[in-house]
């Protein structure tokens, strides 16, 4: 871990004023400091322990509080708390901190954004507990990922890693050398994981049954662009988008792959299928191929106006998602891919054995092609909307400097 | 009398629950294989929720009893998941408790499996799950959470607005009055935004409660007529489907795929209310889908309550009730295994009574001891028949394939039952639930020697505190013997 003294102020310049002098030994920095990782691995705690929490409800069913998954998500709060605690406490207490130049202000505590922003997602993460116990004991443990409290977690999580992305981006947009890049490295991987959390969300939405539906674009079209454009945008490296979206697979295949080596045994019933391990989330969706899309177009109308690119960089995305998805949802469907790799054999144990998931067969969404081409023109607009919000966050983010 | 002569009515009564009308409890006394155990179990009233389970065995010898939950019928009925362990109780080791996650409204069973000195036994009670309860929230729990909410909305728009006033600030620079007013304008738009979001997410609160709602048990609709002396109840679903919910079973459930039970399609308890002194216990044919017809006994003038008892084809029971007024009814004969009791009214005798005459000097005797009768409490309730010396008849012979029908109501009608020797779960449900296997094999709840009963017994618990008549019906001689009592539960 990267230690805090690798910002002690350095010998004082006279000419220089008290916050520059502060300013610069960030600046001058070659190391992550750990609060920095702290909140990196709180999201990827959450991460790991949402996908292994959905695993497990899918094969054992039963939980309590305290299973592993559920003691990941929480890892969460607590060491985003911690990292975030002492970034405002010590940024308002101590007043030779060198975060106190780079602080914003709020309620009378001082500290960076991010550390603000993490912290609210904490409150809202401990807010969701026992919203989410008292809607179990009014209406049954619900069996879908969103409920309204699920989604106050799911809001708290998401704070927490936009409080990390901008904790990091405001060290990013300040830094040299070494460390910006590894920085900027740590900033594709929180977009990355802010992809991920966006595809929980929408879990429901994104098994391949669906792939042959304008609802999956849709829904695809109005989570994903924001995301993808956002960070690209941000960073500012070549292949920043593709990166990130790299990531994202990366992980996905990890759990996909890592999750089934493990037993598991359903604990409720009814069991429609026997399973004898945990079964996997479905096979990352190939997000690398409209990243890459938006990359290369990136730099082609880079001197565009925001719209155009915007039309451009939305319509290349639900083009270039369109065209790998929607035969990969073919091949997914064939004996071909029931095999570890792509785990189209594992089914938990509630999937309905007449169900069309269960036979490899595509839902039927949309009965008539009015209806699909309908829903395809909505999701063209929503990509386009994303698109155009992704680029103006992002270019909101490049300016971010505490 | 050949005109219509009542027309009515209804049902409904907001504690129905599912079998029986005022609880979900099963009782079963049953056996499996060489071990004789009495299954209590208490479905959850939320669904998915956990049911309690607590068995007693007579038998010494059992070392460890499993169980397992899984649909009654249907594919998911042949996997169940891993069983768990039951708890035996040290101060009493042939007590043992448990508790198990029912994940969808139906007919489940609990799969009991007994490991003791002499092998393996199974069995299996049907167990209908349905949700009961609607759930407000404290004002403690209300109050907390709503202080949540308020910390995480200034929380929110205070971000905003030092995001936008200093986060692309350089180092030691203080926000200029235009960026402070710009992130008051930021402050109130995402107030705006946000206020809106939490309006939104009342809206689906709202809905999914009201999705729920939807899901709390209610019984068939049963709408009767009485034209001369003829009965007709026609029954409806008249919930439908939400598609909100993990299942829609309350929309789905159907009117016309009843199996019969020991015989009959329907079990029908017509009783006199308020007294609860004339009962009749009826078996309706169906003449249509959902359509039930019956000949009505000679009935005098005044308020009768209707409880149908049916079992669905999934092995799910129901109680429809409904009301019927008359100014009296011609009648015809009883024909069948139709029977009628008369006792005095519930009002008039002690709060707990223990004999019934039943005229000729005959008398029907309910074994009761002297421990006072308790709410939940899993109890064996025993008669007899005796006669004007006080000999006990030994000579009791089977109604309907069964040694005995009992009815337990609660005086303010929030309560009705239909229990036999093996308990209260519908016989064909307990067929279904142990295939191959003859629920009447062991005959459990009779006193029997080798070619007589004396003794009748039926297991069961009073949901709630107040006063229950209980209605025996036994036969012997080829004639129905109706015994009634009086019951205060503490």
């Amino acid at each position: 871990m990267a230690n805090s003294a690798t910002f002690s102020t350095p010998a004082a310049t006279p000419a220089l004023g008290k916050s520059q002098v502060q300013a610069r030994a960030l600046e001058e920095a070659t190391a992550v400091p750990w609060y920095i990782w702290c909140a990196v691995a709180a999201v990827t705690s959450a991460m790991v322990g949402a996908h292994w929490d959905i695993s497990w409800h899918r094969s054992i069913g039963r939980d309590a509080f305290l299973t592993p998954a559920h003691i990941a998500i929480y890892l969460c709060g607590i060491l985003a708390g911690l990292s975030c605690g002492y970034l405002i406490l010590a940024t308002t207490f101590r007043k030779t901190s060198d975060l106190r130049a780079m602080s914003v202000k709020m309620w009378g505590f001082r500290g960076p954004l991010g550390a603000f922003i993490s912290a609210w997602g904490g409150v809202a993460m401990i807010a969701s507990a026992p919203f989410d116990n008292w809607w179990h004991n009014a209406y049954g443990l619900d069996v879908k990922v969103l409920s309204p409290p699920h989604v106050v977690l799911i809001t708290g999580v998401f704070a927490v890693e936009m409080g990390t992305l901008m904790l990091i981006l405001s060290f990013m947009n300040r830094s040299r050398g070494a460390l910006k890049k590894t920085l900027e490295w740590l900033f594709l991987y929180l977009g990355a994981m802010i992809l991920v959390l966006m595809l929980i969300l929408t879990f429901e939405y994104c098994f391949r049954s669906l792939y042959h539906s304008a609802l999956f674009y849709r829904v695809m079209a109005m989570a994903l662009p924001s995301v993808i454009a956002g960070v690209g945008y941000a960073s500012g490296r070549r292949w920043a988008c593709t990166a990130s979206a790299a990531i994202y697979m990366a992980f996905m295949l990890a759990l996909c792959w890592i999750l089934p080596a493990f037993p598991a045994q359903p604990k409720l019933g009814p069991v429609y299928h026997e399973v004898h391990q945990f079964i996997p989330p479905p096979f990352p969706l190939l997000l690398i191929v409209p990243a890459f899309a938006l990359d290369f177009l990136r730099w082609k109308t880079g001197s565009w106006a925001r719209w155009k690119q915007a039309v451009a960089g939305g319509a290349a995305f639900l083009g270039a998602l369109w065209m790998v998805q929607w035969p990969f949802g073919d091949f997914l469907m064939s004996p071909a891919a029931r095999n570890w790799i792509f785990g189209s054999g594992f089914f938990d144990y509630l999937t309905r054995p007449e169900s069309p998931y269960f036979n490899n067969l595509f839902f039927r969404i949309e009965k008539t092609p009015g209806e699909f081409w309908s829903g395809m023109a909505w999701a063209l607009a929503f990509a386009i909307l994303t698109t155009w919000i992704g680029l103006a966050w992002g270019a909101w983010m490049r300016r971010v400097q505490r | 009398m050949n005109h219509m002569r009542a027309l009515l009515v209804f049902l409904a009564f907001a504690v129905c629950a599912s079998a029986h009308v005022g609880t979900a409890d099963v009782y079963v006394d049953g056996a499996a294989g060489p071990y004789p155990l009495f299954v209590t179990v208490r479905p959850p009233k939320v669904i998915p929720g956990v049911a309690d389970v607590l068995i007693r065995t007579s038998a010494p010898d059992v070392t460890g009893i499993r169980i397992a939950p899984t649909p009654l019928t249907g594919a998911g009925a042949n996997h169940p998941p891993t069983p768990d362990v039951m708890q035996q109780s040290k101060q009493d080791p042939k007590f043992f408790t448990g508790n198990l996650w029912i994940m969808a409204t139906g007919s489940w069973r609990v799969v009991a499996e007994v490991e003791g000195a002499r092998g393996k036994g199974v069995f299996s009670i049907p167990v209908p799950a349905v949700a009961t309860k609607v759930t407000t929230m404290n004002a403690g729990m209300g109050a907390v959470l709503f202080a949540l909410m308020l910390i995480l909305i200034v929380g929110i728009v205070s971000i905003a607005g030092a995001g936008v006033r200093e986060s692309q600030l350089a180092p030691g620079i203080e926000p200029p009055a235009a960026n402070r007013r710009k992130g008051r304008i930021v402050m109130a738009a995402t107030a705006v935004l946000v206020v809106s979001l939490v309006y939104f997410g009342n809206s689906w609160w709202t809905a999914e409660a009201k999705a729920y709602s939807n899901n709390i048990y209610r019984p068939l609709n049963a709408v009767v007529t009485v034209d001369g002396s003829r009965l007709t109840l026609s029954l409806a679903n008249t919930v439908t489907a939400t598609r909100r919910r993990f299942d829609d079973f309350m929309a789905e459930r159907q009117v016309d795929d009843f199996i019969p039970d020991h015989g009959h399609l329907m079990h029908l308890y017509l009783i006199r209310w308020p007294a609860m002194d004339r009962v009749w216990h009826l078996h309706p044919e169906m003449t249509g889908s959902g359509i039930f017809t019956q000949n009505l006994p000679e009935m005098p003038a005044g308020e009768y309550r209707l409880y149908g008892d049916v079992v669905h084809s999934s092995g799910f029971p129901e109680t429809v009730v409904a009301t019927i007024r008359t100014n009296g009814v011609s009648g015809m004969p009883l024909a069948g295994d139709d029977a009628a009791g008369t006792g005095p009214g519930v009002s008039e005798g002690p709060a707990n009574s223990s004999v019934s005459n039943l005229g000729g000097g005959w008398k029907m005797v309910w074994d009761r001891g002297t421990t006072p009768l308790r709410v939940n409490e899993a109890t064996q309730f025993e008669f007899h028949l005796e006669d004007a010396s006080g000999n006990r008849a030994s000579d009791l012979q089977m109604y309907m394939g069964m040694p005995g029908h009992a009815a337990f109501v609660k005086t303010d009608g929030s309560v009705f039952a239909h229990v036999h020797p093996s308990g209260s779960a519908a016989m064909p449900a307990l067929a279904l639930a142990n295939p191959g296997e003859n629920p009447h094999a062991n005959m459990p709840g009779m006193n029997m020697t080798a070619d007589s009963m004396s003794s009748v017994s039926f297991p069961w618990g009073f949901p709630s505190a107040g006063e229950y008549r209980i209605i025996v019906q036994l036969k012997r001689g080829g004639a129905v013997q109706t015994g009634m009592f009086n019951a205060k539960v503490e």
